[in-house]
């Protein structure tokens, strides 16, 4: 062990800069450590702590202060309460912190902004597991992906120099705090990088246009194309915006131009994965190329592709096939294997099925993606199901418990057997013919 | 003037249309919840639901939570909230 563990202080902000903005409430950095010391010094002794709060600003405060106790978040993007009970017994949380009224078995704290008399910014050491992000494994069941305090900062400044953000920008999100896109656009970029968050709510075309047009210029919106395509389908106004940027899915070029047009910023999007954080960008329109950001690495190679990472480990495997455009500019071709992306989360069809087929009373049963998935953002699931006795409202309710609601499928076709090859394979395009005919 | 129980059936058609379901209109119980249990959206097709209203409408729906809960805790009640405030 070395004697001086690195360390990097709690936020590099400067004091009198906003760092959130709560209605039209600005939050200076000097508060907002205030309002950490207060909620560090009531917090239970012990992590990790499950914190799923909608509010932003909340997600934040309850973030920093666990991190200033030595405790580690537990980030669930996935709100449903079994999978929320899931993980807080799998690894280990003792306290949940939340903004809403939900039953978990383990204490649940409300956390509340008020400040204290000091205002700290305590050293973090860069090898402190500062938050833990998940994904839904092969097998259904929530996988860990632990981000060291050091990866997280890293990416954040890495984020504030590729996008030029201002440090007086205000930024609307529209993706959860606790989905690794979210979070380390909306909460570390403004606690290590540059910007003013917003504690939102923020979903609905119209709570973005409110929210935008509530802040001081430069705005920033950080979103999907999912949101981008109601934004302009409505038709509502937007404020000036600086700057648009985009994840989760691929933009389709159409989109991407209109949303230009109408906005009259630059469209750029990110390219990540839970496991990795955010690791590289590019301009939206006309532009094939990925840039990698500033420090990472990409390895490309024929049995897939490993981006390494500052501040991580080990290089994380991918679950998208790339190709090298050029020096230091890469292409993505698509997914590897039998992953799906919906909604910004991802999951294995395979690890979906066996789920479906653990239910009691489903003899046998597939997912399936349709062709259209990356290209249509509002594509579903198909599952056909053999569950003499059950229906498939049944199947689906039982799912429910187990599955995110992204990934339910729609439509569920009951049938009597499987169409299987000779050697039990399923034979896809008879499965597809099956989904369909309904 | 439209009527709430006309409009209810109007509002059914739009979801029905919206979402891309796999049920007839007059499949949804008009008092069933519209997200998890009952019909079971998810956020993917509240969106689409407020793109449609817009459209249709001519309004915005907006997440100011409370309202917001009560205003797709069935067909019924997101029909009473369009017949509010409806410009369209």
């Amino acid at each position: 062990m070395m004697r001086a563990e690195p360390a990097l202080p709690l936020t590099s902000r400067a004091p009198s800069e906003a760092i959130f903005h709560r209605g039209h409430d600005a939050v200076t950095v000097q508060r907002f450590l205030a309002e950490v010391a207060a909620l560090a010094a009531i917090l239970p002794d012990d992590g990790p702590v499950l914190n799923f709060c909608a509010d932003r600003y909340l997600a934040l405060l309850g973030f920093a202060a666990a991190l200033s106790r030595g405790q580690t978040t537990l980030l669930s993007a996935d709100r449903t309460p079994q999978r929320l009970a899931d993980i807080a017994a799998l690894h280990g949380a003792r306290y949940a912190l939340a903004d809403t009224d939900i039953a978990l078995p383990l204490p649940v704290l409300r956390p509340h902004a008020a400040a204290g008399r000091d205002a700290p910014n305590p050293p973090i050491a860069t090898g402190m597991i500062a938050a833990i992000a998940f994904t839904s494994g092969s097998t259904g069941e929530s996988q860990p992906h632990p981000k060291p305090w050091g990866a997280l900062v890293a990416g954040a400044r890495a984020a504030a120099a590729r996008f030029a953000i201002a440090p007086g920008a205000s930024i609307v999100g529209t993706v959860p705090a606790q989905h690794m896109y979210g979070f380390e656009t909306t909460l570390m970029l403004p606690l290590q990088g540059a910007g003013a968050g917003h504690a939102g709510p923020v979903f609905y075309p119209s709570d973005i246009a409110e929210a935008l047009a509530g802040l001081p210029a430069p705005r920033l919106l950080v979103t999907t194309p999912l949101q981008m395509r109601a934004l302009l389908g409505t038709g509502i106004a937007l404020p000036p915006l600086a700057g648009v940027i985009s994840a989760t899915a691929p933009l389709a070029a159409a989109l991407a131009a209109e949303a230009e047009a109408a906005w009259g910023a630059p469209l750029h999007e990110i390219y990540g994965a839970t496991e990795a954080g955010s690791v590289a960008s590019r301009r939206a329109l006309g532009d094939e190329g990925w840039e990698p950001y500033a420090g990472v690495a990409f390895d490309i190679g024929p049995a897939g592709a490993t981006v390494a990472v500052p501040g991580l480990p080990a290089p994380v495997p991918l679950a998208d096939e790339l190709e090298w455009l050029g020096p230091g500019r890469f292409r993505l071709l698509g997914r590897r294997g039998d992953m799906v992306k919906l909604a910004g989360k991802r999951a294995s069809l395979s690890g979906l099925t066996s789920l479906l087929t653990a239910i009691a009373g489903v003899q046998d049963g597939v997912f399936l993606a349709p062709e259209d998935l990356d290209r249509n953002p509002r594509a579903r699931l198909a599952a056909v199901v053999v569950a003499p006795g059950l229906t498939a409202e049944a199947v689906v309710a039982a799912l429910r418990e187990r599955v995110e609601p992204a990934f339910l499928p729609r439509p569920v076709v009951m049938a009597d057997a499987l169409p299987r090859d000779g050697v039990g394979k399923l034979r896809r395009q008879d499965l597809l013919r099956l989904a369909r005919s309904r | 003037m439209t009527t709430t129980l006309s409009l209810e059936a109007e509002v059914a058609g739009l979801i029905v249309e919206a979402l891309h379901l796999e049920i007839t209109p007059g499949e949804i119980d008009p008092e069933a919840p519209l997200f998890g249990e009952g019909l079971g959206l998810d956020s993917i097709d509240a969106l689409e639901i407020a793109l449609a209203v817009s459209k249709r409408y001519g309004f915005q729906l907006r997440s100011d939570d409370e309202r917001n809960h009560r205003i797709f805790r069935s067909l019924r009640a997101l029909a009473a909230h369009i017949e509010t405030n409806r410009t369209g």
